[in-house]
């Protein structure tokens, strides 16, 4: 017995060994995007642990010294240099809340981002249900027209925009940032594309049990689109939550108003010098949250890609 | 459906905000000795650039101000991130009807409001000040800021070209104490030779990519010529030829790579590069940054033994923009900004940036003493007779064409162009192209 199953544990542990050079190649091309993809972050994450004068000269390796170093902000403030010496990682993220005051823009962003991924699904759940499921005249045409936005590039239209808003008064206001997004295309187009594979026996059965359309779009279609809705919310509050272009547009007036990506330029200088160090630490606070989700959500979101034709 | 609490959530927040406002209003009512008080204080919206640096200096001024205009508050605005970024915002601005009482504009920066009308003038305020000339504004800063006669901007910032030297590293060029330093770019280019053959790989950097061509007008008013003359560029000149040989010279003795600003200050900072010729406002980033060596700032060389003629001014300046038509708001702003470009206001830019105060009071009894004790901050001082204007580009194609000359320059300093004389003509055409044509 004993003679017959060690052939046996070889022959079906073989194949997870066996060299493919085709493999290799993929791997090792695999490896090297991804490198160039984390590259970035390491050096993020590296800065915000850092010296400015380690950063600059690049020497203290991936954590620094952390060795005290004179906070020249303090000083200048007139503060005793004793009192001054601060360790850099520290420094780093209290500057971080305090000067820019983080956890405001946080909010903000949450709110922000919120707000405009609710709204879109309101408007492009129903949208995207006439679209794959009603019959009606000029529909294609309809979609037509979704697919032609899809092209237009935000930034093309960003001054009328702007000035519509400004006409009504809406700038530096929450509803400045979250208007423009309320109505998604690619959510309408990517919620048409996953209800057309939703067979219409489903559809009919609901009619026929006396359901009305609009309680057809919320209580079946929603519940069957939620991996759907779960990858067009990645695309959405990454894009949002990310968003450095808008915010900086139309709130010019009111820092409180700041979504956390603008919290970046407080620590901008220039020909003058940037603080490197707190800025790269709010840029690791700003993304910290999106890769977390992105973690849980990973499964969830390649199946909600794969599963809405979006191949 | 869950996310309609967050979209809720700012509403009863404000409410209460507002409600707490009100009764603390009511307190302070009841408190005040005189009801009138509490209805006088003036808000006035103000924006500024650059948050880093210009932070801490507000943070000190403010207190100062509101002591002596305990009835004005100052309300700061999101700041701009760049001078390019604080012209978009007011002009944008502009079209909203949300323009902010006062702005601080790039000096170069300046004409583009004047002419579209954003600005206001200075001069009704001025006419009512009685010793104007005594709080320490001379007319060199002034026509930083005067067009058609008119005083629109009051210069709050001001920085010069100025050498940083790592005095370590010269030292292996035999050169010790600053009255060795070079005077003249041909010196430059001959202490690079002696360092190369010293073994440093890289010892100079010259700030030919600040913003505006900063350099290029700086070695033009270097030989007393304007860069502009009305709608005429003059790269065509003689002195233009001379500009632009120079910078050959510089690149090619001195083996200069082409790297960015934030490569070269880590250079430098590394202890890599002797002599980096860039603005005096680096200094603090310069002296943050820093290895464990001797740094000298010394006097921008010239062509000539005796120095430059002139300089152009970099910085920033406080302009009136405000829509108000109320004379409380128009007056208050003008306190403020007489407050932060004289006296104990403008000695702070000096005491926590590495600019100047562009004023003449703040600079000679104010800050005496604290020349003496921050020697590098002083050269700029020096070179303040110098002072000319950064010229502004006419015309609505001001950007592209700093962007047609900034790629000239780097043309010499990648080493595709030879012939200066050949780029000399390339880049008038070019650049008269753009300009507007009267």
């Amino acid at each position: 017995m004993s003679d017959a199953s060690l052939p046996a544990t070889s022959t079906i542990s073989l194949p997870a060994f066996r060299f493919s050079a085709a493999e290799t190649i993929k791997h090792a091309v695999l490896i090297l995007g991804s490198l160039i993809v984390l590259l970035p972050f390491y050096v993020m994450l590296s800065y915000s642990f850092k010296s400015p004068a380690e950063i600059m000269q690049n020497t203290g390796g991936f954590f620094g010294m952390q060795e005290l170093f004179r906070d020249d902000y303090c000083i200048k403030l007139g503060r005793d240099a004793a009192d001054c010496m601060v360790t850099p990682v520290i420094y780093n993220y209290t500057t971080a809340f305090e000067k820019a005051p983080l956890v405001r823009y946080l909010f903000n962003g949450v709110v922000v981002t919120a707000s405009i991924f609710f709204i879109q699904v309101l408007v492009a759940l129903p949208c995207a249900y006439a679209l794959a499921k009603l019959r009606f005249w000029g529909r294609e045409a309809v979609f037509g027209l979704v697919l032609f936005c899809l092209l237009i590039p935000v930034h093309a239209i960003a001054l009328p925009l702007y000035i519509m808003l400004a006409k009504l008064g809406l700038t530096n206001t929450y509803a400045a940032l979250v208007i423009p997004w309320t109505i998604s295309v690619f959510g309408i187009f990517l919620m048409r594309q996953f209800f057309m594979t939703v067979p219409d026996d489903l559809i009919d059965a609901a009619r026929m049990d006396g359901m009305s359309e609009f309680s057809i779009i919320w209580n079946v279609m929603l519940p069957t689109a939620i991996p759907a809705l779960l990858a067009f919310a990645i695309f959405s509050v990454v894009a949002h939550w990310n968003d450095y272009f808008w915010p900086r547009i139309v709130v010019t007036g009111d820092r409180s108003l700041f979504t956390p990506p603008l919290g970046l330029r407080e620590f901008k200088g220039d020909a003058d010098g940037d603080n490197f160090g707190p800025m790269m630490a709010t840029a690791t606070i700003i993304v910290a949250p999106l890769i977390v989700a992105f973690m849980i959500a990973q499964r969830r979101f390649i199946e909600g890609v794969t599963l809405s034709g979006m191949k | 459906m869950g996310t309609g609490e967050f979209g809720d959530l700012p509403f009863p927040r404000q409410q209460t905000e507002s409600s707490m406002k009100k009764t603390l209003t009511a307190i302070a009512m009841l408190l005040a000795a005189s009801a009138a008080h509490a209805q006088d204080t003036i808000t006035i919206e103000f924006a500024y650039p650059y948050s880093h640096l210009f932070d801490v200096t507000y943070e000190k001024i403010l207190p100062k101000f509101k002591e002596q205009h305990p009835n004005i508050d100052v309300k700061i605005r999101a700041t701009y991130e760049s001078y390019e970024d604080g012209t978009n915002t007011i002009l944008r601005e502009a079209v909203a009807g949300t323009l902010p009482d006062v702005t601080m504009q790039g000096l170069n920066r300046q004409a583009i409001l004047v002419e579209k009308g954003i600005a206001k003038s200075l001069e009704p305020f001025i006419l009512k000040e009685e010793d104007f000339a005594k709080d320490g504004y001379h007319d060199a800063m002034l026509t930083l800021g005067t067009f058609n006669d008119d005083i629109y901007g009051l210069p709050f910032s001001v920085s010069l070209p100025v050498g940083y030297y790592n005095m370590d590293v010269m030292a292996k060029a035999g050169i010790t104490s600053a009255d060795q330093l070079p005077k003249t770019w041909d010196e430059v280019v001959e202490v690079c030779g002696t360092l190369r053959e010293a073994g440093v790989r890289n010892p100079m950097f010259w700030g030919w990519n600040i913003t505006g061509n900063w350099f290029l007008q700086a070695l033009m008013w270097s030989q007393d010529k304007a860069t502009m003359e009305g709608t005429e560029i003059q790269i065509a000149s003689p002195e233009g030829l001379k500009a632009l040989e120079t910078m050959k010279g510089l690149f090619r003795g001195c083996d200069m790579q082409n790297i960015e600003w934030k490569a070269a200050l880590a250079s430098f900072s590394a202890g890599e590069i002797g002599m980096m010729f860039w603005s005096t406002s680096a200094l603090g980033a310069v002296e943050r940054a820093k290895g464990d060596f001797e740094l000298k700032t010394n006097e921008y060389p010239g062509l000539v033994a005796s120095g430059p003629m002139g300089l152009p001014a970099g910085g920033n300046a406080a302009m009136l923009v405000s829509s108000s038509d109320d004379p409380k708001v128009l007056d208050a702003s003008w306190k403020w900004l007489k407050f932060i470009t004289s006296g104990e206001g403008a000695a702070d830019v000096a005491r926590t940036t590495g600019y100047m105060p562009p004023n003449k009071a703040a600079n000679e009894v104010i800050l005496a003493d604290f020349y003496t004790q921050n020697p590098n901050k002083d050269t700029a001082v020096r070179q303040l007779p110098l002072l000319r204007d950064w010229q502004a580009y006419p015309g609505d194609n001001g950007l592209a064409i700093t962007q047609v000359i900034y790629d000239g320059i780097e043309g010499i300093v990648t080493g595709e162009f030879e012939d200066m004389g050949e780029l000399q003509e390339e880049l008038t055409e070019e650049v008269q192209d753009l300009l507007p044509s009267n």
